[in-house]
C-alpha cells in the first residue's frame, strides 16, 4: 500500500465538509451512549421470571469488570456507525461527484486506489476510536465512582476490551469501504448500511430468537454471525454465559471485512469507468 | 516505437446491443495537433476512455507506442487528459482538487498553483467547484491535465463552454504544446475551430474509421482543396481567359466563380491581360465542415 495514496485519500476527506458534518452528528450520539450505559448500570439488579441463561447473563454483565469494559468502550455503537458510513462514502462519492475518472487516471492500478481507501478508512476509524476512548477515560472513572464500582484502570480485561474496540473500529471501516464498492450509489449504500446496522441488528436478533425458541436452541449461538453482535461480543470483559468465546466475534468481523474487501477490489478492477 | 505516439489497433467495444467502436485503427503522431472528429455517438469518447484504461476494450488495443496506459511508469507525467465528464467534488476548491492529484501522483503542491496560473484560474482557486462556470470547470480540467507536464495530451471537447477569448487561448496553448514536440489529440464538433487548430484529422462515424490524414490531404481528396474565389461582372470573358491556364471555373449559387487549378496571382494576371474587371479575388482553403458532412453523410444520427 502506498502511503502517498493513503495520504491523498485522507486529503480528499479533509478537503470536503463530510468529516465535520459526521463529527458533529457523533457528539450527541456519543453523549447519549454514555448516559444510557450509566443509566443501565444504575438501574441495578435483574427482574424476576427470566430464563436461567438470561439471568446468568445479566448477572455476569453486572460484574464490575463487565460494567467497566462496557463503560470504557462507550460510543462504539454510534462511532462505528459513523465510521462505516464514512468508509462507504469515501468510495461512493467518487462516483456521485464523477471524480472516479480523475482518480483512476492519476492511479490506473485500481487495486492500489481501493487499498489506499481501506487504509484511509482504517486511519479514520482509529481516530474516532482514539477520541471516544480518551473521552471515556476522562468521564467513566467519575461514573464508576458514582456507581460505587472501582475504576479498574489497572485491570487487564479493561485494556483488552479497549484494544479489541480499536480492532472493531478498524474492521468496520474496511467493511464500510467494501460495501461502498459493492453498492456504488451513494444514497443506496448509506441507507442500506445505516438501516441494516441500526434496525437489522434488532430484526435479525428477533429472527434468531424465534428460530431458537421454535426450531432449535443452537440457533441462538449463530447470532454471532450478525456483524454488530460479533463486535459487541468481541469487547465483552469476561466470557458471558451462553455466548461463544470472544475470538469468534473477531473472526466473524475479520471474515466480513475480508470478503467485502476482496470482492470490492475485484469488482472495481473490472468495472468500466464512464 | 515511441511512447509519445498513440496507436489504436482493431479497437472494438461492444455494449449490450450496440457496437460503440468497431474495429477502429489509427495512429496519432507527436509534434502535431490531431483533430478527432465524428458525429454524436460515433464512439470518440469511448475510444479515448479505452486509450486511458478507464473502459476495457472488447477486442483490439489502444496504446502509447505499444504500452498500455496502466503500464506507463508515471502515467500522469506522461499523459494528460481532459475528458467530457471530468469533474470535481462540488464542495472542494479548485486548488484542493489539483493538490489532491499532486499528492496521489507524488508531485509537489506548488505545481497546483503553477497550472492555475497557466489556465488563468488563480483568482478562483479558493472557491468551491460548485460555484464555477462551465468555462472555469473546463479550465480546471485543462489545469489538471497539465499538472504532470505530460508528453501526450488528450482532450475530449475541451472547447465546450469556453468564451471566444478562451477558445483562442486554448488554440494557442495546444499549438504551442505541439510545437514543443508533444502529441495532442483533440476531439471536437467545432469544425471551423478544428480547421484553424488541427494539422491532422481522424474522422470516425458509427464506430468506424472514415478517413485519417493531414487536413489538407483530406480536404484535397474531396475536391474542395485550395481554390480561388473570383467575382466579376464578365464571367464569360474570364472563363475564356482561364481556360488558357488550364484552370476550371465553376459558377457558385451566390454568383461568384470557384477557380481550381490556378494561383490567385495567375488569375489576376490573366484577367488584367484580357481586360476583365474583378470585384473579388481571394484564395480559400477547403472547408472542413463541408468535407466532414460529405464523409459522414448517412452515417451520422444517434444509434
Ligand atoms: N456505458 C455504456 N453503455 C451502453 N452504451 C454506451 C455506453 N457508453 C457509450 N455508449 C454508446 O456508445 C456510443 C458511442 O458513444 P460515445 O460517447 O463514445 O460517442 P461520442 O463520439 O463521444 O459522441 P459525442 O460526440 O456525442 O460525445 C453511443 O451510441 C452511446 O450511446
Ligand atoms: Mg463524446
Amino acid at each position: 500500500m502506498s502511503l502517498s495514496l493513503v495520504n491523498a485519500e485522507l486529503f480528499k476527506v479533509r478537503t470536503t465538509s463530510i468529516w465535520w458534518v459526521l463529527g458533529i452528528v457523533l457528539v450527541p450520539l456519543y453523549a447519549a451512549s454514555v448516559l444510557v450505559n450509566w443509566a443501565q448500570f444504575a438501574a441495578g439488579q435483574p427482574d424476576e421470571g427470566l430464563s436461567d441463561t438470561q439471568s446468568a447473563q445479566i448477572e455476569a454483565a453486572l460484574e464490575p469488570v463487565n460494567v467497566a469494559t462496557t463503560l470504557y468502550t462507550s460510543g462504539q455503537f454510534f462511532g462505528v456507525l459513523i465510521v462505516v458510513l464514512l468508509g462507504a462514502i469515501i468510495v461512493t462519492s467518487e462516483f456521485f461527484h464523477l471524480t472516479a475518472t480523475t482518480t483512476f487516471l492519476t492511479t490506473p492500478r485500481r487495486e492500489s486506489v481501493i487499498l489506499a481507501k481501506f487504509g484511509a478508512a482504517v486511519v479514520i476509524g482509529l481516530l474516532v476510536w482514539l477520541i471516544t476512548t480518551v473521552l471515556n477515560l476522562i468521564v467513566v472513572p467519575l461514573i464508576m465512582n458514582q456507581l460505587d464500582v472501582p475504576a479498574q484502570l489497572g485491570t487487564a480485561a479493561v485494556w483488552r476490551a479497549i484494544g479489541l474496540n480499536a480492532l472493531a473500529f478498524g474492521l468496520w471501516a474496511i467493511l464500510g469501504v467494501g460495501v461502498g464498492v459493492l453498492i456504488r450509489s451513494q444514497i443506496a449504500a448509506t441507507l442500506v448500511l445505516a438501516i441494516t446496522y441500526v434496525v437489522g441488528t434488532q430484526a435479525i436478533g428477533l429472527i434468531f430468537f424465534l428460530l431458537s425458541e421454535w426450531v432449535a436452541e443452537w440457533f441462538n449461538k449463530l447470532q454471532v454471525i450478525v456483524p454488530t453482535t460479533a463486535s459487541q461480543l468481541m469487547i465483552s470483559g469476561t466470557e458471558l454465559p451462553g455466548n461463544p468465546p470472544r475470538w469468534v466475534g473477531a473472526a466473524v468481523l475479520i471474515g466480513y471485512a475480508a470478503v467485502t474487501g476482496v470482492l470490492g477490489t475485484l469488482i472495481t478492477k473490472r468495472r468500466d469507468i464512464s | 516505437m515511441s511512447t509519445d505516439e498513440i496507436v489504436v489497433e482493431h479497437l472494438t467495444k461492444q455494449y449490450k446491443r450496440l457496437r460503440a467502436v468497431d474495429d477502429l485503427s489509427f495512429s496519432v503522431r507527436a509534434g502535431r495537433v490531431t483533430g478527432f472528429l465524428g458525429p454524436n455517438g460515433a464512439g470518440k469518447t469511448t475510444t479515448l476512455r479505452m486509450l486511458l484504461g478507464l473502459v476495457t476494450p472488447t477486442a483490439g488495443q489502444a496504446t502509447f507506442g505499444g504500452t498500455r496506459y496502466a503500464e506507463l511508469a508515471d502515467p500522469i507525467k506522461h499523459v494528460g487528459a481532459v475528458l467530457e465528464a471530468s469533474s470535481a467534488h462540488r464542495g472542494r476548491t479548485g486548488r484542493n482538487h489539483l493538490r489532491m492529484i499532486c499528492r496521489a501522483a507524488g508531485l509537489p503542491d506548488s505545481r497546483a498553483d503553477e497550472v492555475l496560473t497557466i489556465v488563468g484560474l488563480t483568482p478562483a482557486a479558493n472557491r468551491k467547484f460548485k460555484g464555477y462556470s462551465l468555462g472555469m470547470r473546463q479550465r480546471l480540467g485543462i489545469a489538471a491535465a497539465l499538472l504532470g507536464d505530460p508528453r501526450v495530451l488528450i482532450l475530449d471537447e475541451p472547447a465546450n463552454g469556453l468564451d471566444p477569448e478562451g477558445i483562442r487561448w486554448m488554440r494557442d496553448l495546444l499549438k504551442a504544446l505541439a510545437a514543443e514536440g508533444r502529441t495532442v489529440l483533440v476531439s471536437s464538433h467545432l469544425l471551423g475551430e478544428m480547421q484553424l487548430l488541427a494539422d491532422d484529422v481522424v474522422i470516425v462515424a458509427a464506430g468506424k474509421l472514415i478517413r485519417q490524414g493531414p487536413v489538407d490531404d483530406v480536404l484535397g481528396t474531396m475536391g474542395t482543396g485550395a481554390h480561388v474565389r473570383v467575382r466579376t461582372p464578365q464571367p464569360a470573358e474570364l472563363k475564356a481567359a482561364l481556360s488558357e491556364l488550364n484552370a476550371t471555373a465553376t459558377e457558385q449559387t451566390d454568383g461568384s466563380l470557384m477557380v481550381v487549378g490556378a494561383e490567385a496571382a495567375a488569375i489576376g494576371h490573366a484577367a488584367f491581360a484580357a481586360s476583365v474587371e474583378l470585384h473579388e479575388l481571394a484564395t480559400e482553403r477547403g472547408d472542413l465542415e463541408q468535407v466532414f458532412l460529405q464523409l459522414t453523410a448517412g452515417k451520422a444520427g444517434i444509434r
